[in-house]
């Protein structure tokens, strides 16, 4: 039996989501199974997450099942429409109806969820997605305009990481803004469950050696690191990190079993070894400028 | 003659590298349609936001290959936004390029340079006609040989024209200049 999430820990963020993979391990069992019970709350970092690991386990035929024992939970997994995303590769204990709530369109009133989770398959159609989140930010939180294209660039540099390394697997978006603790912030959280950053770079032998998933995500974020031999590549995470630095938020990049949190305050990045999981999943926070 | 491409009919927001190949691939037909010395200018008018993506597909790719491809051929940006050309810098520094903008009539440069390569660059512009290393060296006060590796910083960049030339002696001689406006 996998074991529930920790009642101390109510929140599931890209941090606690590496505890559930460790205690549960998902990807370890021949039947996927995340149990949530006692989650009270869960970012759109780790939504993404979750959306993508039941992608992957999906991959071999694994049926994932997701315990979630909460009605405020289950609401927002209806409202931000993880449910219906994830509806091919995954169900719900106990079950959950969708027709017994409605889905919170987010570019209109006060939902903190700016954008729902969001499958990305093909770059063609990131245009519109990120004229959306401009749109969004600029009328539900009154953001500057150039703010906004910055948001929205971060977002079209990751998002297009996520095509470059994948030729199968797809992509997830989301994004809420958090305004009742603290310093308002946006958090943005995309993942895939594609080949991962080693994996990716070790395609281009210029790059060798790779010799760690931490080697790889630090090596991705500096300029000119790609799979391709293409000297106008790889330059994606270096921007993302310049990005968030020039607005003093945060990064999280993890891949494979390493992730590293970037905290541009005080420009530098801590590595945490956890467990393994397929593809790239980024999340960033940004003080909301608004 | 000088071709222009316009950015902006493609749209105020252009995202994503497989957006920036298709304008590549216009922007390369009336690069090969440009004689010796002739510029394409891209034209960056109601253009809101492009992002590094599609900076370095077209900006990066088309300067990276006009030294190779289209030699003497050259590349002016003009019309470009607060926002756009501090995307459009950062791209190119992170790429090691420079390109040519166009702003209020004069020629500057963008992207990843010394301020001494500005300071050529303005200094060519300013003569108005193509001049030699030894006269520039002289203008600027420095000695030739560090003005041969300015220049042929600047020529590898593809940001300025460099053709031979008949020194009033008789002697060859290789003469600069900015592309014309």
């Amino acid at each position: 039996m996998p074991r529930p999430f920790a009642k101390d820990s109510a929140t599931l963020n890209a941090i606690s989501f590496d505890q559930i993979l460790r205690d549960q391990d998902p990807f370890g069992n021949p039947g996927g199974r995340f149990d949530l019970s006692g989650v009270k709350l869960i970012t759109p970092g780790a939504l993404v997450q979750l959306a993508a690991a039941c992608y992957a386990l999906s991959l071999d035929g694994r049926p994932v099942q997701i315990t979630v024992d909460n009605d405020d939970v289950r609401t927002y997994l209806v409202r931000s429409d993880f449910v219906s995303v994830v509806s091919a590769v995954a169900g719900f204990e106990p079950p959950i109806a969708e027709l017994t709530y409605q889905v919170y369109r987010s570019y209109r009133g006060s939902n903190p969820l700016l954008l729902e989770v969001t499958k990305i398959e093909r770059d063609t159609a990131l245009p519109d997605l990120l004229d959306q989140i401009i749109m969004t930010l600029r009328e539900r939180l009154y953001y500057p305009k150039y703010d906004a294209f910055d948001v929205a660039t971060l977002v079209s540099e990751i998002c297009q990481n996520t095509f470059d390394h994948n030729q199968q697997t797809c992509g997830f978006v989301a994004m809420q803004v958090y305004r009742s603790t603290g310093a308002p912030f946006l958090e943005i959280g995309v993942a895939d469950y594609g080949d991962g950053l080693a994996a990716t770079l070790k395609r281009n032998p210029k790059n060798l050696p790779i010799n760690s998933d931490l080697d790889a995500i630090m090596r991705a974020t500096e300029a000119g690191t790609s799979q391709y031999d293409d000297p106008t590549r790889g330059t994606g995470l270096y921007h993302l990190l310049d990005i968030a630095y020039k607005h003093r938020g945060s990064v999280q990049i993890r891949s494979g079993a390493s992730s590293v949190r970037f905290r541009m305050d005080k420009k530098k990045g801590w590595a945490f070894a956890g467990p393994p999981m397929p593809g790239v999943q980024i999340v960033l926070a940004l003080p909301t400028k608004t | 003659m000088n071709k222009k491409l316009m950015l902006g009919e493609y749209g105020p927001h252009l995202w994503t590298r497989e957006r920036a190949r298709e304008i590549r691939v216009k922007a390369e037909k009336l690069l090969r349609e440009l004689k010796p010395g002739e510029s394409l200018v891209i034209d960056a008018q109601n253009v809101e936001v492009f992002d590094f993506s599609f900076a370095n597909e077209l900006f990066g790719k088309l300067l990276l290959n006009l030294p190779r491809e289209y030699l003497d051929r050259f590349l002016i940006i003009e019309n470009l936004t607060t926002y756009t050309r501090e995307n459009l810098a950062k791209a190119l520094e992170s790429l090691n390029l420079a390109a040519i903008e166009r702003t209020g009539g004069k020629l500057k440069l963008i992207g990843k340079l010394h301020p001494v390569d500005q300071e050529t660059f303005a200094a060519i512009e300013k003569a108005g006609e193509p001049i030699t290393a030894t006269i520039l060296k002289e203008r600027l006060g420095i000695n030739l040989t560090a003005m041969n590796e300015r220049l042929t910083k600047l020529a590898m960049l593809g940001v300025i024209r460099r053709e031979k030339g008949v020194s009033p002696a008789g002697r060859e001689q290789y003469v600069y200049s900015v592309p014309g406006r």
